[in-house]
């Protein structure tokens, strides 16, 4: 059932039903959705590279995945510049950073 | 006299500028000009309308002159042309207002006065046109306007030179501007550097919200359900920001919470102390640095409820007498794990002490810091505590503390105990290290700093042989004589030298975690050497602290990053002979201002994959 080859791209679904397809290799800066993907736990996330993130809306979601980029584009820089964060989402975007472990 | 006047004008006037005072003395009214003015504008309007071109009305008063006058329709005529000359003017008047908003630039952008915007035309000098001559704003020179004349700082223009000047200015300013940001930034990489941060990649998402929040907390409203890890984070970076005041303190405050702590509360009051157990009666665990407010109501308030606090950490609450702790203790104790308490000047006694070791037997951890009341017969009670597991002792300079009663504590309770903190404790001689070789068989972590006694022979006895398993903290630092007759020290090394290093890798290099050997200088370079040479796997060490190590040169730090994998941060400060090392990255090295430009990151130890 689980592909030979595991796609590139992994779709993250938001609780009010919005589908982003990301990177895998994005996808996995977040602890959370890497060991949801990893092959080895048998999760039917892994199995069909969709994740369903039931405590995120899509408008926290896709600043997580600018993040999962952000990090993954400056991963090995120095002096990286800091993201912005807009004031009115960063409680919620710091319970779903918690949550995801990043 | 109020009254009359009032009657004889029948308005209310505000304040009156000079001016006018003026005009009116001389029986000129501003308000007569201005309607004066407005009436030619109007008739000017007038005629402008009267006189454009097949208009309707030019026409229709042909046709009425030639059809003869006759009253009726002269009338609708007349009724008419008043519409259409209103109608004129208010396409005028709203020409002009369009023009005064664009002049006004924001400044007076409401503009629905109509007279007001005429004055404003009326009044306000034109700007001179290219090729005019104007009087420069500066230096009142006068010089041809080009197109190219800057605007001063009141609105009038510059003058060539002037013009110049002030561009030369505003360039060195932005100039000025980039470099302290450069600055900014270098001095942000310290500061990192010297939070143990080596910065590798971005923050998390995790910081970085943390950070926002705090930046912006005063507008949050509550937290919500943020995890208890969260909140502590948050305490703690509005308290090094200073920004915890009874308002923040709300935020924190949930039913049910069980474990709060706040790390700066220089500005809550005995009442927000009373008000943080009324909200949260179900408080296990209070931790309150700077608590100087914290006073026997609030431990009257804490008995009252009955609040189940089972771990107390109190800093600088002075204000709660001996009387109080006794009670406090007599009452609550039995359930009390842990206590630490740090700066106690003025109460908490011997006697209290003595109370209590009386009432609290479940004590499993003590940390006592700078209680300058603390004496022998305190410490002697201490001893008493049979559960005890960590015991932290912290002197004050001044206080003199007799060995015998440290050895006498560790004699009676060190083989129970995990950790053994013994700082600033001038006094400590080879008889303290000896109690511990026999008192304790099963410490994790030992710390003892500040003894101008103890020798290298005691260290070098301490470690060899040790029943001890190996210890994952040591903390050594400042242990050395401090005599200025003697700079260099004496010849025979006090503190820990050659002879115990060798000994202590020897017994716990393969499990330590943080070494701290700060000051002591009597270490040979060799000795160093040697124990960083590769045969002792020190794969565990994370933290080590060689400050004011003059012995220690780049090469060392050099072995020291390769034989030591795992390697976090290294303190250096006053190391002066680390000149250029290669550190790698993830690594801090902390205080070397001779190596600032050597260091390269390179390679990639102990990066993972999330930074």
């Amino acid at each position: 059932m689980a592909p030979s080859e595991p796609s590139h791209y992994v779709t993250l679904i938001s609780n009010d039903g919005f589908e982003f397809i990301v990177q895998r290799d994005a996808a996995c800066v977040a602890g959370t959705i890497r060991k949801m993907l990893d092959p080895q736990s048998r999760f039917v996330e892994a199995m069909t590279g969709r994740c369903h993130l039931s405590t995120l809306n899509a408008a926290i979601l896709e600043k997580v995945i600018e993040y999962l980029y952000y990090n993954l584009k400056h991963r090995d820089a120095k002096d990286v510049p800091d993201m912005e964060i807009p004031a009115d989402m960063c409680l919620e975007l710091l319970l779903a950073a918690d949550y995801l472990d990043v | 006299m109020l009254e009359s006047r009032r009657g004889a004008n029948n308005v209310i006037r505000g304040p009156q500028s000079a001016l006018t005072d003026f005009l009116a003395s001389n029986n000129i009214s501003a308000a007569q000009i201005r309607s004066d003015y407005e009436r030619r504008q109007r008739r000017a309007q007038e005629q402008h309308a009267q006189e454009s071109p097949g208009s309707q009305p030019n026409a229709e008063q042909a046709v009425a002159a030639a059809d003869g006058a006759q009253q009726v329709e002269s009338a609708v005529r007349q009724n008419k042309r008043k519409r259409e000359q209103d109608k004129a003017v208010a396409k005028i008047r709203q020409g002009k207002n369009a023009k005064n908003h664009k002049k006004a630039k924001g400044g007076n952008s409401s503009g629905d006065d109509d007279d007001y915007d005429l004055s404003i035309d009326m009044y306000s000098k034109k700007k001179p046109l290219p090729g005019q001559l104007e009087n420069c704003e500066v230096c009142s020179k006068r010089f041809t306007v080009t197109p190219y004349s800057k605007t001063g700082p009141d609105g009038g223009l510059l003058c060539p030179k002037c013009s110049k000047e002030q561009e030369t200015e505003r360039k060195r300013d932005e100039k000025a501007k980039q470099k302290s940001r450069g600055r900014e930034k270098r001095r942000q990489t310290q500061s990192n550097l010297l939070d143990g941060i080596a910065q590798v990649g971005p923050r998390t998402l995790l910081d970085l919200c943390l950070k926002e929040v705090a930046n912006n907390i005063h507008e949050v409203d509550e937290f919500g359900d943020l995890p208890q890890s969260l909140l502590k984070r948050l305490s703690q970076i509005l308290s090094k920001q200073r920004l915890m005041n009874p308002r923040t303190l709300d935020l924190f405050l949930r039913p049910g919470l069980e474990s709060i702590s706040l790390y700066d509360c220089g500005k809550l009051e005995t009442d927000d102390f009373i008000r943080m157990l009324s909200v949260a009666p179900t408080l296990r665990r209070i931790n309150l640095q700077f608590a100087g407010q914290f006073k026997d109501e609030v431990l009257d308030y804490m008995m009252e409820r009955d609040v189940p606090v089972k771990h107390l950490q109190l800093e600088a609450a002075n204000l709660v007498t001996n009387a109080k702790w006794t009670e406090f203790f007599t009452r609550c104790g039995r359930r009390l794990e842990s206590l630490k308490l740090a700066w106690l000047d003025f109460a908490m006694d011997d006697d209290a002490f003595v109370h209590l070791v009386q009432h609290c037997p479940n004590l499993k951890r003590i940390r006592l810091r700078k209680c300058f009341k603390l004496g022998s017969r305190g410490l002697s009670a201490l001893s008493q505590l049979g559960d005890l597991e960590h015991l932290s002792l912290q002197f004050h300079s001044q206080q003199s503390v007799d060995p015998s009663n440290i050895t006498g504590l560790v004699a009676a309770m060190g083989s129970k105990l995990r950790t053994l903190t013994l700082e600033n404790f001038a006094d400590a001689d080879d008889s303290v290290l000896a109690s511990i070789k026999s008192g304790c068989t099963k410490l994790t972590k030992l710390r003892l700093t500040g003894s101008l006694y103890c020798t290298d022979h005691g260290f070098a006895q301490l470690f060899s042989d040790w029943t001890n398993p190996p210890l994952s903290l040591i903390d050594f630092s400042g242990n050395r004589l401090l005599d200025c007759a003697e700079p260099d020290g004496p010849d025979q090394p006090v503190g820990l030298a050659s002879a115990g290093f060798e000994a202590l890798m020897k017994h716990s290099g393969s499990a330590l975690e943080k070494l701290e050997i700060a000051s002591c200088r009597h270490i040979d370079r060799d000795c160093f050497a040697e124990a960083f040479n590769g045969a002792i796997n020190c794969v565990s060490l994370r933290e080590l602290n060689i400050s004011f190590l003059t012995k220690i040169n780049s090469g060392l730090v050099m072995a020291m990053l390769k034989t030591c994998p795992n390697l976090l941060r290294v303190t250096a400060f006053g190391c002066f002979n680390i000149t250029d090392v290669r550190v790698p990255r993830g690594v801090a090295l902390i205080g070397v201002p001779n190596a600032q430009d050597c260091i390269v990151q390179e390679g990639n130890a102990g990066t993972g994959f999330l930074p």
